[in-house]
């Protein structure tokens, strides 16, 4: 490995770190677009920086990019205050205009130049590591590295700071006003900082990673947990992951690293949603058979208790009387076996006095309209699970 | 958490291997495909020449590939063209000048005064100067001259492949304006998608219309697809031009209007812009890729 390729994961890394904080955020309230709604609303930025100093390499067009990107944000709060439209309504109407804004200027004022946003702020990880910051003729390291680690730290000390206001204006914005701090004032600096750090990273390493690093690894995080530290940390954990693996699947590949990186974290979101404990698809499918299961062992002692007479108990006649196919009332009389509430004696089935008072007490709560307390009852009779 | 930085430690460390190419000759990396053929004839063996772009890859909108970091690292010379042609990359190279690295945009070494600028802004030029065969036997003639100074021992070969290739794109020119003067100077009307021929029509005095400006990222308005449709009526034109590395449809769109104002015009065929032909092919070769365009706009405008 040569230096260029360690930078490469290094500057990644970074950039994932300093993504994934802004973007829990984002994700938390429902604005995850917003990155993406900057990568197109400081074109006009871009174009007026141009105008001002006809100079594509100039660090004001970068300056008054990051500006449109505040203004993109003050003007999407500003509507969706009016209550009129929707969080992601109002993002999709600010961010086209602005772009377009810039269209028409270059339609207008430069067609005939090469003048896009591509020319000024997309960068290329892979290039990254050959614009070097040179102090006084002593090479310091990449320049975007000293950009996405200045805006890092910046975040961090933010994040520390203001972390209780933060948690609080996301998830109680009437308890942080009463509190007597400015839920607004806390979504604007958050909204700054998500805007400084999009448009220093698409300098770094391009538009379509940093919308990625920004939302998959916090959505990916957000399926495991729903605490909001464990799930910062998670994001930063799978946005680094994505970023050092997806470097060597280009590698392997030969391809485009930001586009491998990409990919490793559309591929980590599938996995954990498919394979998460609680709310991954798996869990969800396995449970819900469980359920099924359960019901119908409940279904199965109602009848039970409901019946003395021998032949409505006769385990040939169930499949009948309560209308199951033959293998659902296996498992349903299995599960009630193992559970020790029925006996079966000569094919003919009873309700033990445990299962007796399962059903009663299940009744009771089915009567009463308190289904919920089913499940928790369920822990204290149940042995083995449906 | 331990495992999992655990786990990106391994993925690190078995993935540390070194890949440095040498074999004591020059690593040259060039961006064009144009510029990768002239540094192949002019170094010959002598030189590792590795391309970053491939056939009909549009310079601006090229995408950094893995294997690219690598080629950058190890190279001891880069040729690219400048001028902006090779968008944010042109900016990185200006950059990565070190004691063992030379980058050298060879459009910049061309006489600005000669240049075709943009109407807006003074500092801009056109950046398809390959289409004067006159530049291009100067990027020659710069590329010996470097290559000559990285490495003297065979300096001596340098000089002669130069004077070899010269003869050739002497021909060449010879052969051109030979083609080009089968047609009358009244249909000398080339209309392409973007604004690629300039220096073409300037070295062979065709008028050249482009559709959709300079930048490739930006689309042609209505307004220009109208006024474009009445200039060809009125010109009687019997061709316009697809390029390779611009999307067929805005000059379809082009021929659609000319045809419901009632007349005909064909497309001619494509033409190579921003890149060659495959490699191995005719077109795949600068000379190769100027006759045939040559060849295409004649015939079709005959």
């Amino acid at each position: 490995m040569n230096s260029a390729q360690l930078e490469i994961q290094l500057i990644a890394s970074l950039v994932a770190v300093a993504c994934a904080i802004p973007g829990t955020f984002l994700v938390l309230r429902k604005m995850a677009m917003i990155s993406d709604a900057i990568s197109h609303s400081i074109l006009p930025g871009i174009v007026v920086g141009f105008f001002i100093t006809q100079d594509l390499n100039s660090p004001l067009l970068i300056v008054l990019a990051a500006l449109t990107g505040v203004i993109t944000v003050v003007l999407v709060e500003y509507i969706q205050k009016t209550g009129l439209v929707k969080e992601d309504t109002a993002i999709g109407l600010v961010f086209p205009v602005l772009f377009s804004i810039g269209v028409l200027m270059i339609a207008k004022r430069a067609n005939d130049i090469h003048l896009d946003i591509d020319a000024v702020l997309v960068g290329e990880l892979a290039l990254a590591p050959f614009d070097r910051l040179i102090i006084s003729g002593v090479d310091v390291g990449p320049k975007s590295l000293w950009i996405i680690g200045s805006i890092l730290i910046i975040t961090i000390i933010l994040l520390i700071a203001f972390f209780k206001e933060l948690k609080l204006s996301t998830f109680d914005k009437g308890l942080a006003a009463s509190l007597g701090f400015s839920p607004v004032i806390i979504h604007y600096g958050l909204m700054t900082v998500s805007s400084v750090t999009t448009v220093g990273a698409f300098d770094a390493v391009g538009a379509i990673l940093v919308v990625a690093l920004m939302i998959a690894p916090s959505a990916t995080a957000y399926l495991l947990t729903t605490d909001l530290k464990k799930m910062l940390l998670l994001s930063i954990i799978f946005g680094v992951f994505s970023a050092i693996s997806g470097y060597w699947f280009a590698h392997w590949l030969d391809a485009s690293i930001a586009g491998s990186i990409t990919t490793m974290l559309g591929f980590l979101f599938l996995m954990v949603y498919l394979f998460a404990p609680s709310k991954g698809v798996i869990a969800v499918l396995y449970r819900e058979k469980q359920q099924r299961t359960e019901v119908s062992l409940l279904t199965f002692l109602l009848h039970l208790k409901n019946h003395d007479e021998v032949q409505e108990r006769h385990v040939n006649h169930l499949n009948e009387h309560i209308n199951w196919q033959k293998v659902r009332s296996k498992t349903v009389l299995d599960l009630a076996l193992k559970n020790n509430m029925i006996i079966i004696d000569n094919h003919i089935v009873s309700l033990t006095s445990k299962g007796d008072e399962f059903t009663t007490q299940a009744i009771d709560y089915i009567i009463t309209n308190e289904d919920a307390q089913i499940e928790d009852m369920k822990d204290d009779f149940f042995l083995f699970r449906g | 958490m331990k495992k999992i930085i655990f786990l990106v430690l391994i993925i690190v460390s078995f993935s540390c291997k070194n890949e440095t190419p040498t074999n004591g000759k020059l690593n040259i990396v060039t961006t064009t495909t144009m510029i990768t053929d002239l540094v192949k004839n002019i170094g010959g063996d002598y030189v590792n020449v590795q391309g970053l772009m491939g056939s009909g890859v549009d310079p601006h909108l090229f995408k950094a590939s893995e294997g690219d970091v690598t080629k950058l690292v190890n190279a001891n010379v880069i040729f690219y063209n400048g001028l902006h042609l090779e968008g944010k990359l042109v900016e990185v190279f200006e950059k990565m000048g070190t004691a063992t690295k030379t980058p050298i945009a060879l459009g910049e070494t061309l006489d600005k005064n000669t240049l075709i600028g943009s109407d807006y802004f003074a500092s801009n030029y056109d950046p398809h100067v390959w289409f004067d065969i006159n530049y291009f036997k100067q990027f020659s003639k710069k590329v010996a001259e470097v290559l000559s100074e990285k490495d003297p021992t065979n300096a001596e070969a340098y000089s002669k492949n130069l004077a070899a290739y010269l003869e050739k794109l002497t021909a060449l020119e010879n052969n051109v304006v030979g083609i080009v003067n089968e047609l009358p100077r009244d249909q000398r009307i080339l209309v392409t998608a973007h604004d690629a021929f300039n220096y073409f029509g300037k070295a062979y005095d065709f008028e050249v219309v482009g559709l959709q400006g300079l930048s490739t990222a930006t689309e042609a308005g209505v307004q220009d697809v109208q006024k474009l449709s009445a200039f060809i009526i009125e010109k009687q034109i019997k061709a316009i031009f697809v390029e390779s590395s611009v999307p067929k449809r805005t000059i379809e769109a082009l021929q659609a209007a000319v045809k419901s104002k009632g007349h005909e015009v064909t497309i001619g065929g494509t033409l190579y812009s921003d890149a060659l032909g495959n490699a191995g092919t005719v077109e795949g070769t600068y000379i190769g890729m100027f006759e045939y365009n040559v060849n295409t706009i004649v015939n079709a405008l005959k």
